[in-house]
C-alpha cells in the first residue's frame, strides 16, 4: 500500500491528475488558432504559388498546420505536466539550453547580415523564440524564491554591505537589491545574447518581457523610475548616433523621413499601410486581397495583419483583438487565481508575451514605430516559434487545472 | 496569487490598464489608417498596381465586304535588356550577340547602355521578326545571357492592301493604338484587354526572376467586317488615280454607296498613303503644294503639313460648293411642294437679275423655252434662281435641311465635318437673303460635304429615304462570331416615291441628253447631274467639278459622287472631267456585282451583242453561223482542219456585231498577232471600222452614241502594242460639248 501511495505521490507530482482546464482559455485560443490558420492560407497562396517549386499555393498553410498539430499535441503534454515540480530545473534548463543555442546561432554563418537562426539543413530555428519562453520561466522562478527578499529587504550581512549601510544610514545595499541585480543581470545576458546577432526585435521583446515580469513580481518605484531614464537614454543614443547597424539605422530614418527608401527599406511599410488603407472597414473579403499579389513582401510573415485588416477590415481586425483581449484577460484570471505565485507569474508573463508581440506587430504594421520584425503570434507563418508559443499555452492550460477559479 | 497582497494585485491592474490602452491605441490606429487615410492609400496601392508590364491584346482583324483582310495584326517580338545586369565580364557578349543577330550599332548600342546603367530595363528593338527572334535567342542561350537579354512578344499592323481605302481605314501608332480612320474610331473594340505580368517591386527584385510573376492571359479584340467592297474600292480609285493624273488636280474624291441601304461600297481621296508607313509622302505633289501655297508655319514644314493632309478622309471632313449638282435637290423640293409641275415653262435668255445682281448660264445665248426636265438636261441657272425665288428661302431651307445639309450624316468614321449655321449654310431664322437665295439654287455659297452628296442623291434614287451611311457591316468577336450586325437606318422620307421617280427620270434624261452624257453606260441606265463651282477664297480660277448619281434608273444599285478639287487647265467642267470617271466607275461595279444591263434602241452607234459558239462546228457551218440574220462579222480562218477547235474572241463576249471573229482549224498554230492602233479622237463608228481593219475588235465604255461630238478619250492597251487578232479593246469614250453646267 505504502509503496502504492507513494507512486500514486511521483505521478501526481509529475502530472496534473486532477483539475480540468480552463475551457474559456482554450475555446480563445481555439479561436485565434483556426483564424490565424485561414488568414496565413489566404495571405499566403499567392506567394507560395509563385515562390516555391511545384507551384504549390498550399505550401505554407500546410506546414504551419503541422506545426499546429504538433504544437498541440505538445501544448497537450506539457498542460498535463505539474509545472511546480520542474520549477527549478525550467529555470536553469531552459536559461542554459537557450544561452547555447544563441551562442551556437552566433557562430553560425551569418544569413542576410544577422546571426538569429540556426540552420539544420533547410530547417531553421530562431532560439530567440525559446529564450523568451525560457525568460519567462526563469524570472518566474527567482521571484518566487527571492519574493520574501525583494518584500521585505532585509540588509545584507557582509561586512563591507554593513560598512555601507552604515555609511548612508539606510539599508541601500539589502536582499532586495541584490535579487533585481541578479534577476537585471540575467535580463541583460539574455539581451545581450540577443542583440549580438543583430535581432533588434527579439531584444527588445526581451526586455519587454522582463520589465512586464518584475513588475508583475512586486518589484516596484525607483526601479522602474530609473529603468524608464535608462530606456530613454537608449532611445536617445540610438536615434542619434551611429551605434546601431547599417539596416537598423536605415529602417529608423525611413521611419522618421517618410520619403527615404534606400532599397525598398520603407516598402515593407508603405505596402502594410496601402493593403490596411484599402481594406477600409469591412474588408475586401477573404482571399480578396491585392496586396497579397507580391506587393507586401512575404505575407505570410510579419506583415500579415495588413493583408488581415485589408481582406476583413477593420470590424474584424477589432474583432481578433477582442480575441487577444479575451485570451489575455484569462491567463491573467489564471494567474491570479493560481494558489502558487510561480504558476501566477507564468501564466501571466506568457499572455503579456503574447500581448507585447501583437501590439509591436500592430505599430510596425501601421507605421507607428521603425520597423522591426515582430511576427504576429499564431498568424504568422513559423514552424518554431508556433510550437514554443503552444508550449507556452500548454503551460497556462496546466496552470488553470490548479487555479482556483469560481466556475 | 490568493496568498499574496494588495501590491502583487495592484501591479496586475496597472498592466491589465497597460494592456487595454494599448489594444486600444493599436485598434485605433488602424481605424484611422483604413478609414480616413483609406483613399489616399487605396489609391496609391492601385498607382502602383497599374505600373505593371502589359501584354499587348492582340488587335483585330479589319475585313472588307468579302472577308478579304484589310488591317492585320501580326505577331513580332521586342527584345529588351536589364543595364544593371550587364557586367564588366559580359559587356562584350551582349554588344555582339545585339548587333549580330539585330543587325544594330555597336557604338551606339554600348552608348544607350551606359546611359541606362541604373535601370531595370531598356527596349533595344522592336517588331523583329520571327526568323530574328529565334536566332537572338539560340545566341543568348549559348552566351548565358538568359539573365540579361530577353525577348517579349508583341504585334505588328500590316495593311496587305497598302494605300488601299486608307484614308477609311486609318493607321496605329507605335504604341498599337488607332490614330486615324477606323483605327482610331473603333480603336476601344478592336483592342481587347491587355493582360498584365505583375512583378514584386521590392527591393529584393535582383533576386527575383522571370518566374516570379502573375501572368493575366491578353484578350483579343473584336473584328470589323466593312461595308468595303475591295473589288469596288479598286474600280474607284483606279478611276480616280486616272483622273488625277489627267486633270492635274488637287484632290479627288469619290464615293460608291449602295443606294437603298446607306452602306459604303467603296471611299477613297487621292492623294492617299500607305498605312504599312503612313508617314512616308507619296505623292511628292502634295508636299510641292504646301512649299508654294501653305502658310507660314505650312511652308517651313511641308512634309508635315503633306501628312496631315494625306491622312485625312475629305470627303468626309471637308466641305466644298456642290454647284449644280445641287440643283437636283432644289427642283425635288420645289416639285414635292407643288411649285413647280412637269409643265412649268421658263423662257431663258441666259441671264436674270436677282437683288440688283445679275447672273448668267454657261450659255450666253440662253437655253430658250425650258421645262424642269430641261433644268437639269441643260443645267440652266436662270431657270433654277427662278425656281429658288418662287419657293422663297423657308421653303428652300426646308428641303435644304430635309436633304440632311444641316447636320453630319452619323456615318461611323471619325473626323465627320460639322455643318454650322452663317458659316456652311444660310438659315432663314439667321439671316438668309434673296440674294443668297439665287446663288444657293444653283449649288453657289452652301457648303456640303460629298458624303452629304451622295447621301441625298440616294435618296432621290430610292424613292425619298434619307438613309444613315455606314461603314461597318458587322463587328465579330475574338472568335470570329458576330457580335453585332449594323441595320440599314432611315433618317427620314425626304420627299415621296413620286417625286422621286420623277427627278430621277429626269437626271437619267441629264445623262442621255445632256450635261451627264460623259457618265452615260449603255444599258445600264445612269441617272445623275454634274457640277462645277467656282472655289471662293484666297486663289482665284480654282474649281471643283463634280458628278453625282445613281444606277439603274429603276432599281438603283449603286450611288456615286465624284469630286476633282482645283483641276488644272481649261477642263474644269463637272461634266467633262468627273461624269468619265462616274461613268467607268459605275460600268465596272455594276458589271462586278452582276447587274444584266438592259439595253434600249439605237442606244449604239455600233451595234453589239454576244458571239455564238462556232466551236466544234465544221468551218462551213461556223460561217453561216456568224453570217446569220443580224451578223456582219469579218471571219479568218486560220489553219487547214476541217473543224473549229478555237475562236477568238470567246463565245458570249460582247463585240461590235461587224466585229472581226478569227477561228483556228489545228491546234498548236501559231498565233496571228495583230497592231492595236490609235483610236483617240475616233467617233465610235470611226473607232470600230479601224480596229476591224487591224483585225481587232472594240468595247465601248463610256458614251456610246453616234454623235461627232463623242470621241475616244482612252484605250486599255496602248497604240503600238500587239495583240491576237480578234481580241478585244476596250475603248472609252466621251464628248466636249454640250456638257458644261
Amino acid at each position: 500500500m505504502a509503496q502504492k501511495k507513494g507512486i500514486a505521490k511521483q505521478i501526481r507530482k509529475v502530472f496534473n491528475v486532477d483539475g480540468g482546464i480552463d475551457i474559456l482559455f482554450f475555446a480563445f485560443l481555439m479561436a485565434i488558432l483556426v483564424i490565424g490558420l485561414i488568414m496565413l492560407y489566404s495571405a499566403s497562396y499567392v506567394y507560395a504559388y509563385q515562390y516555391t517549386k511545384n507551384h504549390d499555393s498550399a505550401f505554407y498553410f500546410k506546414r504551419q498546420f503541422i506545426w499546429v498539430l504538433l504544437g498541440i499535441a505538445v501544448m497537450y503534454v506539457i498542460s498535463r505536466i505539474n509545472y511546480k515540480t520542474f520549477e527549478v530545473l525550467f529555470a536553469l534548463g531552459g536559461t542554459a539550453v537557450s544561452w547555447l543555442l544563441l551562442g551556437v546561432a552566433l557562430i553560425m554563418p551569418a544569413h542576410n547580415g544577422t546571426h538569429r537562426h540556426i540552420y539544420i539543413g533547410s530547417f531553421q530555428f530562431q532560439p530567440s523564440d525559446l529564450a523568451k519562453f525560457a525568460l519567462i520561466l526563469t524570472l518566474a522562478c527567482m521571484l518566487d524564491k527571492y519574493h520574501e527578499a525583494i518584500v521585505n529587504k532585509k540588509p545584507l550581512q557582509s561586512n563591507i554591505a554593513r560598512k555601507v549601510n552604515e555609511t548612508f544610514n539606510k539599508p541601500v545595499l539589502n536582499y532586495s537589491v541584490r535579487a533585481i541585480l541578479l534577476m537585471g543581470m540575467v535580463i541583460v545576458i539574455y539581451a545581450g545574447l540577443v542583440i549580438a546577432g543583430s535581432h533588434l526585435s527579439g531584444t527588445i521583446l526581451i526586455v519587454c518581457i522582463g520589465v512586464v515580469m518584475l513588475y508583475l513580481g512586486e518589484v516596484r518605484g525607483k526601479w522602474f523610475v530609473a529603468g524608464i531614464l535608462a530606456a530613454a537614454l537608449v532611445i536617445f543614443i540610438v536615434f542619434n548616433t551611429d551605434l546601431l547597424k547599417g539596416y537598423m539605422q536605415d529602417r529608423i530614418y525611413a521611419w522618421q523621413n517618410k520619403d527615404y527608401d534606400p532599397l525598398g527599406a520603407r516598402w515593407q511599410v508603405n505596402q502594410a499601410l496601402y493593403a490596411i488603407g484599402s481594406g477600409g472597414l469591412f474588408g475586401k473579403g477573404i482571399g480578396q486581397s491585392t496586396l497579397k499579389h507580391l506587393y507586401v513582401s512575404e505575407p505570410q510573415n510579419d506583415m500579415i495583419f495588413s493583408i488581415v485588416v485589408e481582406e476583413i477590415g477593420v470590424v474584424g481586425a477589432g474583432i481578433i483583438l477582442i480575441l487577444f483581449g479575451l485570451l489575455i484577460w484569462r491567463g491573467v484570471v489564471i494567474g491570479i487565481n493560481c494558489p502558487d505565485r510561480y504558476g501566477a507569474l507564468v501564466a501571466m508573463g506568457v499572455v503579456f508575451q503574447v500581448g507585447i508581440q501583437v501590439v509591436l506587430n500592430i505599430l510596425v504594421a501601421t507605421d507607428s514605430i521603425p520597423n522591426t520584425g515582430i511576427p504576429f503570434p499564431f498568424f504568422s507563418y513559423g514552424g518554431t516559434a508556433m510550437l514554443v508559443n503552444l508550449a507556452e499555452m500548454g503551460f497556462v492550460l496546466s496552470i488553470s487545472r490548479r487555479s482556483k477559479i469560481r466556475r | 496569487m490568493r496568498s499574496t497582497g494588495l501590491a502583487a494585485r495592484r501591479g496586475v491592474i496597472v498592466m491589465i490598464l497597460i494592456a487595454v490602452i494599448a489594444f486600444l491605441a493599436c485598434f485605433l490606429r488602424i481605424a484611422y489608417i483604413a478609414v480616413v487615410k483609406g483613399d489616399e492609400y487605396r489609391e496609391k496601392a492601385e498607382a502602383q498596381q497599374l505600373s505593371d508590364t502589359t501584354i499587348t491584346a492582340s488587335r483585330g482583324t479589319i475585313y472588307d465586304a468579302n472577308m478579304n483582310v484589310l488591317a492585320q495584326s501580326a505577331s513580332v517580338w521586342l527584345c529588351y535588356i536589364n543595364p544593371a545586369r550587364v557586367t564588366e565580364a559580359n559587356r562584350t557578349k551582349v554588344l555582339s550577340v545585339l548587333s549580330d543577330t539585330l543587325g544594330l550599332d555597336v557604338v551606339d548600342l554600348a552608348r544607350r547602355i551606359d546611359k541606362n546603367a541604373n535601370y531595370g530595363y531598356l527596349k533595344i528593338k522592336g517588331e523583329i521578326e520571327y526568323r530574328e527572334k529565334t536566332a537572338l535567342l539560340e545566341q543568348v542561350r549559348e552566351n548565358k545571357l538568359t539573365e540579361v537579354i530577353f525577348v517579349d512578344p508583341d504585334t505588328k499592323r500590316y495593311y496587305p492592301g497598302s494605300s488601299l481605302a486608307s484614308t477609311v481605314i486609318g493607321f496605329t501608332g507605335t504604341d498599337g493604338n488607332g490614330l486615324y480612320g477606323l483605327e482610331y474610331l473603333y480603336d476601344a473594340t478592336l483592342t481587347g484587354t491587355n493582360g498584365r505580368i505583375i512583378t514584386a517591386k521590392d527591393s529584393y527584385q535582383l533576386e527575383l526572376d522571370n518566374a516570379y510573376e502573375v501572368t493575366y492571359e491578353a484578350r483579343q479584340g473584336s473584328s470589323l467586317v466593312l461595308t468595303i467592297d475591295n473589288e469596288i474600292q479598286t474600280i474607284l480609285e483606279n478611276a480616280l488615280a486616272t483622273a488625277l493624273d489627267d486633270t492635274g488636280a488637287r484632290n479627288v474624291y469619290g464615293i460608291v454607296m449602295d443606294t437603298q441601304t446607306g452602306a459604303i461600297l467603296a471611299m477613297a481621296n487621292l492623294p492617299d498613303y500607305d498605312p504599312n508607313s503612313p508617314f512616308d509622302v507619296l505623292y511628292p505633289q502634295l508636299t510641292n503644294y504646301f512649299e508654294v501655297n501653305g502658310t507660314d508655319s505650312e511652308k517651313e514644314d511641308p512634309v508635315a503639313a503633306a501628312r496631315m493632309e494625306q491622312w485625312k478622309n475629305k470627303s468626309i471632313a471637308d466641305f466644298y460648293y456642290p454647284g449644280s449638282v445641287y440643283k437636283v435637290f432644289l427642283v425635288s423640293g420645289a416639285y414635292e411642294e407643288g411649285v413647280i409641275d412637269e409643265n412649268t415653262e421658263y423662257y431663258c435668255v441666259g441671264t436674270i437679275n436677282i437683288a440688283n445682281r445679275s447672273i448668267k448660264d454657261f450659255n450666253p445665248t440662253g437655253h430658250g423655252y425650258e421645262t424642269p426636265r430641261t433644268l437639269l438636261v441643260n443645267s440652266c441657272n436662270t431657270f433654277a434662281v427662278t425656281v429658288g425665288q418662287m419657293m422663297g428661302q423657308e421653303l428652300y431651307f426646308k428641303y435644304f435641311q430635309a436633304f440632311g445639309f444641316t447636320e453630319k450624316t452619323g456615318v461611323d468614321l471619325p473626323g465627320e465635318g460639322s455643318p454650322a449655321v452663317g458659316v456652311t449654310y444660310h438659315d432663314p431664322a439667321v439671316s438668309f437673303t434673296l440674294s443668297d437665295l439665287a446663288s444657293s439654287s444653283f449649288g453657289q455659297s452652301i457648303n456640303i460635304t460629298p458624303l452629304q452628296t451622295v447621301t441625298a442623291v440616294s435618296a432621290i434614287g430610292n424613292g425619298g429615304r434619307l438613309m444613315q451611311p455606314y461603314v461597318v457591316a458587322k463587328i465579330l468577336d475574338g472568335d470570329g462570331n458576330p457580335i453585332s450586325v449594323t441595320q440599314p437606318t432611315v433618317k427620314r422620307q425626304v420627299i415621296s416615291p413620286s417625286t422621286a421617280a420623277t427627278v430621277a427620270s429626269w437626271m437619267e434624261d441629264v445623262v442621255k441628253d445632256g450635261t451627264g452624257k460623259n457618265a452615260y453606260v449603255a444599258g445600264y441606265h445612269v441617272a445623275g447631274k454634274t457640277g462645277t463651282s467656282e472655289k471662293i477664297g484666297a486663289k482665284d480660277d480654282t474649281y471643283i467639278g463634280s458628278f453625282a448619281g445613281f444606277a439603274p434608273v429603276n432599281n438603283p444599285r449603286v450611288s456615286v459622287v465624284i469630286v476633282i478639287d482645283e483641276p488644272q487647265g481649261a477642263n474644269y467642267s463637272g461634266g467633262v472631267i468627273a461624269a468619265p470617271v462616274a461613268g467607268e466607275v459605275i460600268e465596272k461595279t455594276l458589271t462586278y456585282l452582276g447587274v444584266e444591263p438592259s439595253y434600249g434602241d439605237g442606244e449604239f452607234a455600233v451595234k453589239t451583242a454576244p458571239l455564238p459558239s462556232v466551236v466544234g462546228m465544221p468551218v462551213e457551218e461556223a460561217k453561216e453561223e456568224l453570217a446569220k440574220e443580224g451578223y456582219e462579222y469579218t471571219v479568218r480562218v486560220i489553219g487547214e482542219g476541217q473543224t473549229v477547235v478555237a475562236q477568238v474572241p470567246n463565245a458570249r463576249i460582247i463585240t461590235p456585231v461587224n466585229g472581226v471573229v478569227v477561228l483556228y482549224t489545228q491546234n498548236n498554230l501559231e498565233k496571228e498577232m495583230s497592231v492595236v492602233p490609235d483610236f483617240s479622237g475616233m467617233t465610235v463608228s470611226q473607232a470600230n471600222r479601224i480596229a476591224v481593219g487591224a483585225g481587232l475588235n472594240i468595247r465601248i465604255s463610256g458614251s456610246a452614241s453616234g454623235e461627232s461630238t463623242v470621241i475616244a478619250y482612252k484605250q486599255d492597251v496602248p497604240e503600238g502594242e500587239t495583240r491576237e487578232s480578234g481580241s478585244v479593246i476596250t475603248v472609252s469614250f466621251r464628248t466636249t460639248s454640250g456638257v458644261h453646267d
